[in-house]
């Protein structure tokens, strides 16, 4: 079954059946984690690097921001039975303007606090498809844990 | 390749304004205008008059207590948040369709057009500045050149796109150097047919190049400038171009805006977007 994940959303699955997709990538980051021994795994859209942009935001929707979302989608894995040393996390967005100094880095913003989180939990990206000036759909398929990216009309695998 | 003679004769069939919209934009900007002739031009067309209605009813235009009536909508809202209302209710059929050449499905210009209005005020907040009047109207329609481009765009795909993304020229300017003309422009043309009054024109016309437009008080361009940007690199409404344009600098560096200016309009404009629901699942009909 095909689940929609919006912006500041977050979707874990266990079903083999279910395809979690997220849209409009643009410099937002898309996570998608698999477990393929448990067959659990999550997508999460992020928007934001940090959430101390605002506090009262963050408490009522922490997948917005890309501090606390990544660390609330490993968590939720990890509660319904994933293990961090199978886990296998690919990476899709953080786009920018066509100038990449400048103002408008929040895709690296993004990119950077991911790293970080992952790297606070010793986890490595296995895969990822970011930068640019395009926008990106991410799909995770939770059958094998399959990853695509689709942007400017061609899809590739992750 | 130019084709922009072709471009701009064909643009104004596409992009006709009912006659109704035309005439109350027209009324509305004449400072002795009788109230009651402008309510006759507006519910001359009882689509517009429903379109209206509904956006002065919501929370997008910012009025929470009912408006019954296109009078009382004139009595309450004054004359330049009617033009808005017009225009608005007007562009919002167009700018629903799917968009080819952009890549833009149905819904999707319609979502940064309200979010690139949205972003124009809350910049303005942000950076401590009051927001001129003109500014939310003309940040909603800069991209109404994209309905009349799109089929263009579309035509003239390999060419605009290897110029874009090979060559890494930014997105207007491959329309401009292909076709002889960019979106930008084109709205422009569109709007001026319109009878919009001229700061929201210009603004359109030079959002992807504030610098060049050449009156004397550029934040309203600038604001629609940035914003536009703001919500191109964040994805929001974002197509085939996404965000390949090159943000202006002294637009930027004159505002004063950063990262954090940035990311806190960008927080604003999802709260905005999620408050307007049906607005922008399609309430406003054709």
């Amino acid at each position: 079954m095909n689940h929609t994940v919006g912006i500041g959303e977050m979707r874990v699955s266990s079903r083999p059946e279910d395809v979690l997709v997220t849209y409009s990538l643009g410099s937002c980051v898309g996570l998608a984690v698999y477990d393929p021994v448990a067959c659990v795994g999550g997508l999460i859209h992020c928007m934001l690097p940090l959430s101390k942009i605002d506090l009262q935001k963050a408490c009522a929707n922490p997948c917005m921001f890309t501090d606390l979302g990544a660390q609330v989608l490993l968590q939720t894995v990890f509660d319904h039975g994933a293990e961090k040393r199978r886990l296998v996390v690919k990476v899709a967005g953080a786009a920018e303007a066509l100038d990449r100094e400048g103002v408008f880095k929040i895709g690296e913003r993004n990119y950077t606090v991911l790293r970080k989180v992952l790297w606070k939990n010793d986890i490595l990206i296995a895969a990822e498809d970011i930068g640019g000036t395009s926008p990106r759909t991410l799909t995770l398929y939770m059958d094998n844990g399959r990853t695509t990216v689709r942007s400017r009309g061609q899809e590739v695998e992750l | 390749m130019a084709r922009r003679p072709e471009i701009l004769a064909k643009v104004r069939s596409i992009g006709a304004m009912p006659a109704a919209a035309v005439e109350a934009i027209r009324l509305a900007q004449d400072p002795d205008v009788d109230i009651a002739k402008l309510t006759r031009a507006i519910e001359y067309d009882p689509g517009l008059t429903s379109n209206v209605l509904r956006l002065a009813n919501s929370a997008f235009f910012g009025f929470r207590r009912a408006i019954a009536s296109i009078r009382e909508a004139i009595v309450r809202l004054g004359m330049i948040r009617i033009v808005s209302l017009v225009a608005a209710s007007s562009f919002a059929p167009l700018a629903r369709r799917r968009i080819r050449g952009y890549d833009l499905p149905p819904g999707q210009l319609w979502r940064h057009s309200v979010a690139s209005a949205i972003g124009s005020l809350e910049l303005a907040q942000a950076l401590g500045l009051r927001a001129p009047d003109q500014v939310f109207t003309a940040a909603l329609l800069h991209d109404i050149g994209k309905v009349a481009l799109g089929t263009f765009v579309e035509v003239a795909a390999e060419p605009i796109m290897a110029l874009a993304f090979r060559q890494k020229v930014a997105f207007d300017a491959a329309e401009r150097q292909v076709l002889g003309i960019d979106h930008a422009e084109l709205g422009a043309v569109l709007l001026e047919d319109w009878r919009l009054p001229p700061g929201i024109v210009e603004a359109v016309a030079w959002h992807h190049l504030p610098t060049r437009f050449e009156g004397k008080d550029r934040l309203v361009t600038d604001l629609v400038h940035v914003a536009d940007q703001i919500c191109l690199v964040g994805g929001i409404g974002a197509g085939a171009d996404g965000s390949h344009y090159r943000p202006s600098e002294e637009a930027v560096s004159g505002l004063r805006v950063t990262t954090r200016v940035i990311e806190t309009v960008t927080c604003r404009i999802l709260s905005g977007l999620s408050e307007l629901g049906d607005l922008l699942a399609g309430e406003t009909g054709e």
